[in-house]
């Protein structure tokens, strides 16, 4: 079990509306080929059901405060094989996205009632409430808030009876790699957390592949 | 100061004196040229337009197509099969490599050959007179960009930007003026 | 029909060849009537006719003119004849020449090598204006081509010479001025030459109260002398020129097309030098427009306006996300679907597609809804090289599409088979934008790299890490790492088997820079996985380690320290005998006097390297390892873990972190940091 850093500090507010707002650090432990596993906790009035998930990280642009990778599902009821989706991420960095989803069915209530679920986010909720937290500087903050999207599905058909209609809201802690979720459907049921932490295929250390596009 | 002059003229319609200038000055050449088409002497035309300004038929494919064209069109209608063909071969086929739809073109017009009854065949619009004053009014176009007539008339714009000019100095200094503009003599400055 | 016209493309006929030789034979006549009137018919034979050009270029047709030029004009001919006559076979001499060497290199050539360039320019001094007229013109025709000589701007006496020739009141002189700009000058200084001797007013005289031709000529040497030179455009734009710019603002509505062109690229010129101005998003959404618009034009300037759309919306999202919403895409779609273009166009749609789709997932969703992509496949196969190249070009923008990469949409037979040929194109150009393309294409997160192993592609990838060209080593690696990037072992070993250790390591070791780091990038994806793929720098005796240790000892540039240190790094995750191996690495023995490269990436000013660095620290002593406490105490012995503490305040959150990481892991073993003055 990795030790959680403390890390209290508030992040400083941008003066003024004019400054250059910066990304989010590049957090290794989130770049491409990165993989992550865990549990998506689908809980409903009868039983806790939990699926075991994979993440891998495809994709990253941190300019354009984007992110994408697949999910994988296993153990899911009713399916012969694991489900893999492909997803794109929005990267809350205060410039190309803010806490304010504004689509998705996603009221600002809704936001707010899901990212207050993330113990990290309270140091923020002040001045989220003021402009959504736009004057924010969030890039040296070592968590990193994200919406997650699925896409598509890659290795089933749509007829697979499940639905990706919804959308995650997450929180990455960079400093261990773990990740925090919760998916927000308004027709499925609330608040079912996905907890993924950073793996290793085995090794005893962390490694880093990398592509680039040309 | 002609081409102002004969601009203004042409495009504010005073046709006479127009037709008037232009005897002073080059409008009679490209006329020439336009008529040549017309009658369908085109390598007369060619040979205008060359003496006029060899960069019209040097820089402007489409137009030196189609004077070729219509060439050969006057060929078949003189009834020079053999010179026809020879000249579709020696000088088409070339272009026709040079631009595909140069081809086509060239493809429609030696179908010209195939048929008894040139007039009534499916491309007869081709013999047609219209065809003669299409390219008639390609080449006079392409003429008349090489001089750069212009839409809009110069002198007015000239002589706004001279009764301009001299309301900015007006303020800042005394200056030989033009008052009148008919004689455009220059008025010594009142002292 | 279209067989029969193809069966008529022979060679000219022997009676015609004949023609022209006999009319050859008519310039060289005594008779200066004869002579005048076969001057006009070699004439009239080549203005517009390409093949008749080269025809009479190969029977001597220009020197035999160029000679009857210099002898007319040193009045050589019959002293008796009239002046009339001499003035016509001057008038028709310069005009063939001037045809000669209009749009067709070979003739440029052949009319500077006869020696007739002096004499055109003499004809310039000519009483008569219509062989001032002819002169002008031909030397015009000769300075539209990149082979005219070179005018020596920054020479008084030129610029003397080309004050006179703009202050002319014949347009075809002062046309010939501007040419003569437009095609001499290259540098700032020849710029800032031209600025001080008070040519820009001159062109903008000519630009608001000139003829046609003129405007377009000085539109045209006013992109030039701006070009890369902010404190000319600004002298353009400021007080004492004033309303200039909007007049090329206007002449950007002007009604030839030409001219609209030519105002456009003078705008782009002056936006793309000095970025602050024309930002107001009308004239930025007029440009676009207009150019759109201009590639309706069938000619010459069809051709060219997209080369300016490109120059225009390249590498600036706001002009991209314009020109999608002017329906750029759909109107260069449109273009190319038609097919039967010319090359020159087609090349440009090409590129114009490739910068609208660099930076957009937007324009590059609009461009596949098109179903445009077969129409690229297409152009990797077309006979012009430049298209080639412009078709590999907008697939390598196309490819971007992290969306489509997961989904595999680009990994298929008809994209990736002709991408594999143009591997053995005999342009390089071709070949490395080909290796671009493939470069994303290989980044393919489904199982379908097969296609491209199947068709050869891993052989011939390895042939061109072989190549002299540094260019085309070094994106054959791009292409293999991309490609090893989360591949399975078996695609590795695949990989390996074809590329050897001694081919990686010497690589790793190469004179270009770029090739060393693509070679570094390849071996930390090949190592990474799972953990049998370490393995593969350990292969003969270890051959690849040793070269990326020696080549982090003397890393030129930090991308190179970059992609070492995570070679490194995923090596040290593996299991002991790789840790230790590792840390051999570290300290050679034989260099033990040297600083490590860990101290010096550690203090680097790029991040990056010094989170690699520190990454590799924390794989090294990673508690649950046997051997992390004997790691520990030789890194602090060499003053590494104290180099670390003072990272702990690192302005980047990712090496301050780690750096806490590697804190946390000496405290567990109770190794306290040595103080400066103990380490060794």
């Amino acid at each position: 079990m990795p030790v959680r850093v403390a890390e209290n500090s508030v992040p400083s507010q941008v003066s003024g509306t004019n400054s250059e707002h910066t990304s989010p650090p590049a957090c290794t432990l989130l770049s491409v080929g990165q993989a992550f596993s865990g549990t998506q906790n689908v809980s409903s009035l009868q039983k806790e059901e939990a699926w075991r998930v994979n993440v891998r990280i495809q994709g990253c642009d941190l300019e354009h405060g984007y992110l994408c990778g697949t999910m994988e599902a296993l153990n899911v009821p009713m399916a012969d094989t694991p489900v893999v989706t492909f997803w794109e991420g929005e990267i809350v960095d205060t410039k190309n996205y803010t806490f304010n989803t504004g689509k998705w069915e996603a009221t600002p209530d809704d936001d707010k009632r899901h990212w207050m679920k993330f113990q990290c986010f309270e140091p923020l909720l002040s001045q989220v409430e003021v402009d959504g937290g736009k004057s924010l500087n969030l890039s040296n903050y070592p968590y990193i808030f994200m919406r997650w999207k699925e896409q598509y599905f890659v290795n089933v058909g749509t007829d697979c009876g499940l639905t990706i209609a919804g959308f995650y809201y997450v929180c990455f802690s960079c400093s261990d790699g773990s990740i925090n979720g919760y998916y927000y459907d308004p027709n499925s049921s609330p608040f079912q957390k996905l907890e993924l932490k950073s793996t290793n295929e085995g090794r005893s250390g962390f490694s880093f592949s990398s592509y680039e596009l040309q | 100061m002609n081409k102002l002059v004969m601009n203004f003229l042409v495009t504010e319609g005073y046709v006479e004196a127009a037709e008037k200038f232009r005897m002073e000055s080059g409008t009679e050449h490209r006329m020439a040229v336009k008529k040549a088409v017309q009658c369908g002497n085109v390598e007369d035309a060619i040979e205008k337009v060359n003496d006029l300004n060899p960069e019209i038929l040097d820089t402007n494919p489409q137009l030196f197509f189609h004077l070729q064209q219509q060439r050969l069109i006057e060929l078949i209608r003189n009834g020079k099969v053999e010179e026809a063909l020879e000249f579709a071969q020696e000088e088409l086929a070339p272009r026709g490599e040079e631009n595909q739809s140069f081809l086509e073109e060239l493809e429609r017009t030696v179908a010209l050959l195939a048929f008894e009854d040139v007039t009534n065949c499916p491309v007869g619009e081709l013999m047609d007179i219209s065809q003669r004053l299409k390219t008639a009014s390609e080449v006079n176009a392409a003429i008349l960009t090489s001089q750069s007539h212009e839409k809009d008339p110069k002198l007015p714009s000239l002589l706004k930007m001279l009764i301009w000019a001299q309301n900015q100095l007006d303020e800042k200094a005394s200056y030989p003026r033009i008052n009148d503009l008919s004689s455009a003599t220059l008025d010594d400055p009142t002292v | 029909m279209r067989e029969h016209i193809q069966a008529c493309k022979v060679h000219s006929h022997p009676g015609v060849v004949f023609f022209h030789f006999e009319l050859l034979s008519r310039l060289a006549s005594s008779e200066p009537e004869v002579k005048l009137r076969a001057l006009r018919e070699v004439k009239n034979q080549i203005i517009g006719n390409r093949t008749k050009k080269l025809s009479f270029l190969k029977l001597g047709a220009v020197p035999a003119v160029a000679g009857i030029l210099a002898d007319s004009a040193d009045g050589v001919i019959d002293k008796n004849n009239c002046n009339n006559n001499i003035n016509n076979i001057l008038v028709q001499s310069a005009a063939a020449l001037g045809s000669f060497a209009c749009g067709f290199d070979a003739g440029v050539q052949a009319v500077l090598d006869a020696g007739a360039f002096p004499n055109l320019l003499r004809l310039l001094a000519n009483s008569n204006e219509k062989v001032v007229d002819a002169g002008a013109r031909a030397l015009r025709m000769i300075y539209q081509s990149k082979l005219a000589p070179k005018y020596d701007l920054l020479q008084q006496k030129n610029m003397d010479f080309l004050i006179s020739v703009l202050n002319s009141e014949n347009e075809n002189v002062s046309g010939l001025g501007a040419s003569i700009i437009t095609h001499s000058c290259q540098t700032s200084l020849e710029q800032k030459a031209l600025l001080d001797a008070g040519i820009l007013e001159k062109l903008v005289s000519l630009l608001e109260g000139g003829s046609l031709s003129q405007r377009d000529a000085s539109l045209e040497s006013l992109a030039t002398i701006f070009r890369n030179n902010s404190e000319v455009v600004s002298k353009f734009v400021g007080p004492e020129i004033g309303r200039s710019l909007s007049s090329v603002i206007d002449l950007a509505k002007d009604r030839h097309p030409r001219t609209r062109l030519l105002a456009c690229m003078c705008l782009i010129v002056i936006r793309n030098t000095s970025p602050q101005l024309l930002q107001n998003i009308g004239i930025k959404t007029k440009l676009i427009h207009i150019l759109l618009e201009l590639l309706d034009d069938p000619g010459q300037v069809g051709d060219e306006a997209p080369f300016a759309l490109s120059s225009l919306i390249a590498q600036k999202e706001d002009l991209q996300k314009l020109a999608l919403e002017a329906n750029a895409i759909d109107k260069l779609q449109y273009h190319l679907q038609r097919g039967l273009l010319h090359p020159r166009r087609h090349e440009g749609i090409l590129l114009a597609l490739a910068d609208m789709c660099s930076k957009l997932e937007s324009c590059r969703s609009k461009f596949l809804s098109l179903q445009a992509l077969n129409l690229v496949a297409d152009a990797l196969t077309n006979d012009s090289a430049d298209i080639r190249t412009a078709a590999c070009t907008c697939l390598k923008s196309i490819t971007r599409s992290i969306k489509n990469l997961s989904a595999g949409y680009f990994m298929n037979e008809m994209i990736v088979i002709p991408l594999v040929q143009l591997f053995l194109d005999p342009s390089t150009s071709v070949q490395v934008a080909a290796l671009g393309a493939l470069s994303n294409i290989v980044v393919d997160f489904t199982t379908r790299k097969s296609i491209f192993v199947q068709c050869g592609g891993i052989r011939q990838l390895v042939q061109l890490a072989r190549s002299m060209e540094p260019a085309v080593r070094s994106n054959a690696l791009w292409a293999l790492k991309n490609f090893v990037f989360l591949a399975d072992n078996r695609l590795k070993e695949g990989v390996f088997s074809e590329l050897t250790a001694s081919l990686l390591s010497s690589l790793i070791c190469d004179p270009e820079p770029s090739v060393q780091e693509q070679a570094l990038a390849l071996v930390r994806n090949l190592v990474d996985g799972c953990m049998n793929s370490v393995e593969f720098v350990f292969a003969d005796d270890g051959l690849i380690l040793g070269a990326v240790g020696r080549q982090l000892q003397r890393a030129s540039k930090p991308e190179i320290g970059i992609q070492g240190m995570y070679a490194l790094c995923n090596v040290a995750s593996g299991n002991e005998f790789h840790k230790e191996a590792v840390m051999h690495q570290l300290f050679p023995q034989m260099v033990d006097k040297n600083q490590s490269f860990m101290i010096k990436f550690l203090q680097s000013n790029e991040s990056q390297l010094r989170t690699a660095a520190v990454w590799t620290i924390v794989n090294l002593t990673c508690p649950s390892s046997p051997g992390a406490y004997g790691r520990l105490v030789k890194l602090r012995n060499a003053g590494i873990i104290s180099q670390i503490k003072k990272l702990e305040n690192d302005p980047c959150v990712d090496v301050k972190l780690r750096a806490k990481t590697v804190q946390g892991h000496s405290e567990a073993f109770g190794v306290q940091p040595l103080l400066e003055h103990q380490t060794s």
